[in-house]
């Protein structure tokens, strides 16, 4: 008897939504939706899992039909590739088998610790970029009422909407024009100016919120408005601004187009490097996947940290990825 | 003298002649000169080259040619399969997601434990490189090694293994899914918050006046999360038109142009044909959409702020 239930809002809980109503539909409503758990489930997670469980399989283990579901022989072989690989053609090989006494000799062909190497210049460099000078603006435009300043956050906001692939022809032939075409630069700058608008609107929601009693006190004890900012509003803005950078830092790691269109092979990041091994004759998939896995790391680690600014990011004007 | 000390008063020497009036747009200019130049610039030039013929191995040799970058998209048959592709992908692909990332979030709201450990798991595919991402299903739709392959034979779908991919009948469809399976968690993620977001005390006192677990979710559930709905469905669809990694690494948009998309075939024009007229037309064709979403994006985005 629902009415005998001492706890009330359990009976309540049951019944909050119609779809998981026990009650209506009994053992087989709840047997379907286990079913669509595991369904979805599977969907979701079983590609992860075959990306990790073909990282750990030898490259014969690859190439057996039917696929194994399990790695039959645990093997590091992927990642032994990539290292040597990368050793090669960085040039370090016959350093590190005279250091070490090994001998490297890899068939393929890809550099994923250089092209990580690129990576990590031009995502820091464009972090860097857009947490300083976001902050900077988000700071005058959310404390400050001045003439053209809703033109201004609209022209930011609309900065967003365009995504690469739009742009990339006209962005070829500016960056072209500057004479940066495959540099690190020109990603740098390029990815710099796709996450400040979104810093600019993530930073400008923090000091929105940023009680004004905190400046006045920095005031009457005579700090500049210059020192408030520094001194006062930064430390406290600290996690904000980590996840600011992390989001430029995520942003300019995964970007595909403009490191495809603006770079040359010798100068990949890590996306079209990855690409271009991928398409490449005979690919390797054991090879393939334990580089992603290695290059899935710093995403990893961002996501846990920035997880509760993700919502705020999406239905935050933020279209942005 | 610190160097915050030193840094403040450069800073101000510096700006000393300026106007304190015009002082405050200082800390902006940076963002606006860079932006300006690398965002909102190159609008304007895929606009303004889009009315030339132009070679991207030449580009100084560009010709005046009006409208007819145009009138080449209108009379292309392959510009027809291309859009015809768009339109079935940002279709299939975004009610897909919408329908399974709703049902996501509510499993993870309503039936998993740990909401925000499960949460973090399966926000991974949407977070993960989208290289990385893409490279997996194409291993999965593999047409020698492939596991999905392996699974539609077992199931009795199909006899053999299939060449997906590179077949111009069904190359459109495994990139399509990918895609469900990027979008679908943010979709989750975002039904999930706006789940959350509602006062358990609405349920509550509709249950006291008897209103029946459809009718809740009916005038409660919906009502409440409809602007979230709305920028969910148009984050979709925008997030699908612009979509590049997934085709490009899955099929290359081939074979033939039987599973590229717009932005694809942007790609194409410019880097594999060279005609940086043709491919800036069909980027202005491609703002012009995105324009319109964006649109109904801010649109909702603001109601949102207001209503609630």
């Amino acid at each position: 008897m629902a009415t005998d239930n001492t706890d009330p809002t359990a009976e309540y809980r049951k019944n909050q939504s119609w779809l998981f109503d026990s009650k209506a539909g009994g053992y087989l409503r709840k047997t379907a939706i286990d079913l669509l758990t595991l369904v979805i489930a599977v969907f979701v997670l079983f590609p992860l899992y075959w990306m990790i469980v073909t990282a750990f399989k030898t490259t014969a283990e690859i190439q057996q039909i039917p696929p194994t579901l399990f790695p039959t022989e645990f093997s590091l072989e992927g990642f032994r590739l990539v290292l040597e690989s990368s050793l090669e053609s960085s040039g370090y090989d016959s350093f590190v088998e005279s250091t070490f006494g090994v001998d490297i000799s890899s068939a393929i062909n890809i550099d994923i610790l250089g092209m990580i190497l690129n990576s990590l210049k031009v995502a820091i460099g464009a972090g860097v970029i857009a947490v300083v000078l976001g902050t900077g603006a988000s700071y005058v435009l959310s404390r400050r009422e001045f003439r053209g300043k809703n033109v201004l956050m609209s022209l930011l906001l609309a900065s967003l909407m365009f995504p690469g692939t739009a742009i990339m022809v006209p962005e070829w032939e500016l960056i072209s024009t500057l004479g940066l075409f495959n540099t690190h630069l020109a990603l740098i700058l390029i990815y710099g100016a796709m996450t400040s608008p979104f810093v600019v609107w993530l930073m400008k929601g923090f000091f929105d919120d940023f009680p004004d009693s905190i400046v006045e006190a920095s005031r009457i004890d005579q700090c500049s408005s210059f020192e408030t900012f520094w001194y006062v509003i930064v430390p406290m803005a600290r996690n904000s601004l980590i996840a600011s950078f992390i989001f430029a830092f995520l942003l300019a790691w995964n970007e595909l187009v403009f490191a495809l269109t603006l770079l040359d092979n010798q100068n990949y990041t890590v996306p079209p490097g990855l690409l271009t091994f991928v398409q490449g004759f005979n690919t390797q998939w054991n090879v393939v996947a334990a580089a992603s896995i290695i290059i899935s790391i710093p995403v990893l680690i961002g996501l846990a940290y920035i997880q509760q600014y993700f919502v705020q990011g999406l239905t935050g004007g933020a279209i942005k990825g | 003298m610190s160097y915050v000390d030193q840094a403040q008063s450069s800073y101000e020497s510096a700006t000393s002649r300026i106007p304190e009036s015009l002082r405050v747009y200082l800390p902006i200019l940076p963002v606006m000169a860079l932006v300006g130049l690398f965002i909102l610039y190159p609008i304007a030039q895929a606009i303004y080259s889009s009315l030339f013929s132009k070679s991207l191995l030449s580009p100084e040799d560009a010709e005046f040619v009006g409208m007819a970058n145009y009138a080449e998209i209108w009379s292309n048959p392959d510009i027809h399969q291309v859009l015809w592709n768009t339109f079935v992908w940002v279709t299939v692909g975004s009610v897909a997601a919408i329908i399974l990332g709703f049902l996501m979030g509510w499993l993870l709201h309503e039936k998993l434990p740990y909401t925000s450990v499960a949460s973090a798991i399966v926000l991974i595919p949407w977070v993960l490189p989208r290289v990385v991402g893409a490279s997996i299903w194409r291993f999965m739709f593999n047409g020698s090694q492939g596991v999905i392959n392996e699974l539609l034979v077992t199931i009795g779908v199909t006899d053999s293994y299939v060449v997906m991919l590179g077949s111009s009948d069904l190359s459109l469809w495994p990139p399509i899914v990918g895609m469900i399976w990027r979008l679908a968690p943010l979709f989750a993620l975002l039904t999930l918050t706006s789940l959350q977001g509602i006062d358990e005390h609405l349920f509550e006192a509709a249950r006291m006046d008897g209103a029946t677990p459809w009718e809740r979710f009916r005038y409660i559930t919906i009502p409440m999360m409809r602007y979230n709905l709305a920028i969910g469905f148009l984050l979709m669809l925008i997030y699908n038109i612009r979509n590049f990694s997934m085709v490009w690494v899955m099929t290359k948009g081939g074979p033939g142009v039987s599973s590229s998309t717009l932005p694809v075939m942007i790609y194409r024009s410019a880097f594999v044909d060279f005609q940086v007229g043709f491919a800036s037309a069909l980027s202005v064709l491609l703002f012009v959409v995105l324009l319109v979403f964006s649109y109904y994006y801010i649109k909702f985005y603001d109601k949102m702020r207001g209503g609630l």
